[in-house]
């Protein structure tokens, strides 16, 4: 039992050293996936956020020292569509150079400012609409109210906060319109309590609209359709590939390996052949695991500090070890396919990188599966990185835990039996060959 | 014989699929413990697939093969234990040390701890690489490459050393270096196989010897016995141009002449009586416009037995 251990470890550590010192392949297997990961949850963010729902980041100059610039900072403050930041009047106010820059960086999709004494306006304005000023005075002009925006900013999304603005400031009006006739109603209450059927009048403490429009309810929707942030989608789907880019490293070492003659070496020192095939699958495995650990990492701690989102990653780490597993166990199944039918590691190399490259366009891993159309969608189900990653998103991005992840990880433990047995019987054909 | 054998060939034959003809063909060996046993052959000679058949890498068409009496078909790692084989291409991890060569091996064997380390030192010695034992082998020369090949097959401390060309391209000391540690090996208790087509070196290391050649063993026994043996003698002439082909001609009907070969400015000549031949044959030669520059014959020398046994012909 013992020897069989030290066998393995032996395995491991010569393979690992190999890895260690192959430039390319580490290359290949840690600094490119995680780059792409960083690049792209990067770059994808706010693309990804609008598929999500809009949150626009938004800032408010409060100069206003009254009702209705509360009233406003706190429907925006409320709104989910907002990410709402709030300069007021008490703090220094930003410069409308300084306003300027900060929407072109991006750190502001929308901006707009409360101008000082606008409450005391809009009440004039309210009182005189309603004949209740000194007639023979000059009309209150309306409140000008700029609502600026990065110049990026698409038009819709523009029209659609414009929209969403005015129907606050509205709202704010409404409410100092019925203010302004409670006021009136309780100066006519004595009067009032003389004619049968007219209640005392009072301004409602809340304004509530009669109907709301709302957004649909995340949980409520269809499961596989709950969206992933940039980094949700980025971060497994190059774990993937990162895994299944084993697939050169694996094929290339064993047919040089068969080269050289050192399995020769092995098999005429009596080890046996299980323990080369898992002196091979072993090693590998571990890399996976290291492959996807850093990846997590990488999202969670590194991506934050360039702006990305955190990679949030569910609480099933049971599920994510699973997938994981059955995922690094179908690329080194396909690996030691991709050796057995190989001649020369040229050959397993330009093969298995196609072939994996193919896999991971058309599995959802460059190119999310969200925006393809249905019918490659469906041919991306054929696809075992596809798998691997749905299973990732199960439990980063639903909430799934190990009894979502079966499925993926049953068709994934299946693809590396087939692989597996179809690589063992064409080794042995080509042995059967040589004598 | 007075040792047991430790290998027992029985009308062994190998015929790789597709081929015209075997490339191991009824071969009939028994090696005695103990020994260092040369295996002389030219190239293709089959060599290489006698020795994967004894290992039990490579299963044979017919006859059979017994290691200490047990049958090596039954593919006992028991007697594989037994083995220690150093292939004849370099099998070796070049982005590895020496030393990480040896472990990794040496780990395959079930080794670990004091006994791997052990063995290591032992191996690192023996091929006297303790000096360059942490440098990668992708920096070695071709003679640190070879010992570091022949070690790794004493990890185990095997009862019988295969060696299948384990001095090619390496230099005078480097082949000297070797050849001590072999004896001193075979010494110690080490049955010793031993493959090569330098003749000197079989000569003065093997204690018996097996030729060779197109799967058929031509010739076995002790040097001595291969030397001694009654056998036409061969006649070497170096010549100052190609000898014309109305020379060739007149030398092969030279009286006494067994046969003749050319090869450019060489001509070799076998006959019984080499004294008439060899006087006869010069001045034939100087008749046809030919200066005979050098001469020989008379004490055989192994490779001159080989190639009286081989022919001189260019093998593939
Ligand atoms: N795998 C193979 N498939 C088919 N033929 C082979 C194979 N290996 C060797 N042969 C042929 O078998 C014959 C014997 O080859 P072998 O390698 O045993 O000779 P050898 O004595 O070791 O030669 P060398 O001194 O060149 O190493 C040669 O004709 C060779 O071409
Ligand atoms: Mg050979």
């Amino acid at each position: 039992m013992l020897t069989i251990f030290h066998r393995l470890a032996a395995a491991v550590i010569k393979e690992i050293r190999l890895i260690l010192r192959d430039k390319e392949a580490l290359i290949i297997l840690f600094i490119m996936p995680m780059v792409f990961v960083l690049i792209l949850s990067l770059a994808l963010r706010d693309s990804f956020h609008e598929r999500a729902g809009v949150r626009f980041a938004l800032l408010i100059v409060n100069q206003d020292r009254g009702p209705v610039g509360d009233k406003l900072v706190e429907i925006f403050s409320q709104s989910a569509n907002f990410r709402t930041e709030v300069v007021t009047a008490n703090g220094p106010v930003p410069s409308a150079a300084a306003l300027d820059a900060d929407l072109r960086a991006g750190r502001y999709k929308f901006a707009f400012r409360i101008p000082p004494k606008t409450s005391e306006r809009a009440l004039r304005r309210v009182q005189q609409q309603l004949g209740l000023q000194p007639t023979g005075k000059v009309p209150e002009a309306s409140v000008a109210l700029t609502l600026l925006s990065d110049p990026t900013v698409r038009g819709d999304q523009r029209a659609l906060v414009q929209a969403a603005l005015n129907r606050a400031l509205q709202g704010v009006e409404s409410g100092m319109l019925l203010q302004q006739f409670a006021a009136i109603g309780k100066r006519l209450a004595p009067f009032a309590a003389n004619v049968p059927g007219v209640p005392a009048l009072r301004a409602p403490k809340t304004l509530d609209a009669f109907a709301e429009v709302k957004d649909p309810d995340e949980t409520g929707k269809p499961y596989k359709e709950q969206t992933p942030t940039s980094v949700q989608q980025n971060a497994p789907a190059w774990t993937m590939l990162a895994m299944f880019f084993l697939v050169i490293p694996l094929s290339v070492t064993l047919i040089k390996e068969r080269q050289v003659g050192s399995l020769t070496r092995l098999q005429s020192m009596g080890a046996p052949a299980w323990v080369l095939l898992a002196g091979k699958i072993l090693p590998y495995f571990v890399i996976n695991q290291v492959q996807l650990v850093l990846i997590l990492i990488e999202g969670m701690y590194v991506l934050p500090l360039f702006g990305g989102d955190v990679l949030t990653i569910g609480d099933a780490p049971v599920a994510i070890a699973l997938v994981s597993v059955a995922a690094s166990l179908a690329a080194i199944g396909f690996g030691l396919l991709i050796a057995s039918f190989s001649r020369t590691p040229e050959q397993a190399t330009t093969f298995g990188a196609t072939s994996v490259l193919v896999l991971a366009a058309v599995g959802g891993i460059m190119v999310p599966k969200l925006v393809m159309p249905p019918a490659m969608q469906r041919l991306g189900d054929l696809s075992p990185m596809s798998w691997g990653l749905e299973g990732f998103l199960d439990i980063f991005v639903r909430g799934g835990g190990v009894a979502e992840v079966l499925p993926e990880c049953s068709q994934l433990l299946v693809f590396a039996a087939v692989c597996l047995i179809i690589a063992v019987w064409q080794f042995a054909r080509r042995m059967a060959n040589v004598s | 014989m007075t040792a047991s054998p430790i290998v027992e060939i029985r009308q062994l034959s190998k015929t790789y699929p597709g081929a015209g003809r075997p490339a191991v063909d009824g071969v009939d060996l028994a090696i005695a413990h103990g020994r260092i046993f040369g295996l002389l052959g030219p190239n293709g000679a089959g060599k290489t697939t006698l020795l994967s058949m004894l290992c039990g890498l490579l299963p044979p068409s017919s006859g059979s093969l017994r290691i200490r009496g047990q049958d090596v078909r039954h593919q006992d790692a028991a007697i594989k234990r037994r083995l220690g084989l150093a292939p004849q291409d370099l099998a070796l991890y070049p982005y590895l040390t020496a030393r990480e060569n040896l472990a990794y091996f040496g780990g395959m064997l079930g080794l670990h701890g004091a006994a791997l380390r052990r063995r290591l030192d032992y191996c690192l010695d023996t091929a006297g690489l303790n000096d360059v034992a942490d440098r990668r082998v992708e920096t070695f020369s071709g003679g640190l490459k070879r010992r570091l090949n022949l070690v790794i097959a004493l990890l185990h401390e095997p009862e019988l050393l295969i060696l299948d060309e384990p001095t090619v391209g390496i230099d005078p000391q480097s082949r000297r270096f070797i050849h001590e540690n072999l004896k001193r090996l075979n010494a110690e208790g080490m049955s010793i196989i031993y493959t090569s087509h330098y003749m000197e070196e079989v000569e003065q290391l093997c204690d018996e010897v097996a030729i060779i050649d197109h799967g058929r063993i031509i010739a076995q026994g002790s040097v001595d016995e291969l030397l001694a043996a009654p056998r036409e003698a061969t006649i070497e002439l170096r010549t100052s141009v190609p000898p014309p082909p109305a020379a060739q001609a007149a030398l092969r009907a030279l009286a006494h002449v067994h046969t003749a070969e050319f090869d450019g400015k060489f001509v070799v000549l076998t006959s019984a009586a080499p004294q008439t031949v060899a006087p006869a044959a010069m001045r034939l030669l100087h008749e046809n416009g030919v200066e005979t520059t050098s001469l020989s014959f008379g004490a055989m020398h192994l490779e001159q037995v080989f190639l009286a046994l081989t022919g001189t012909r260019l093998r593939n």
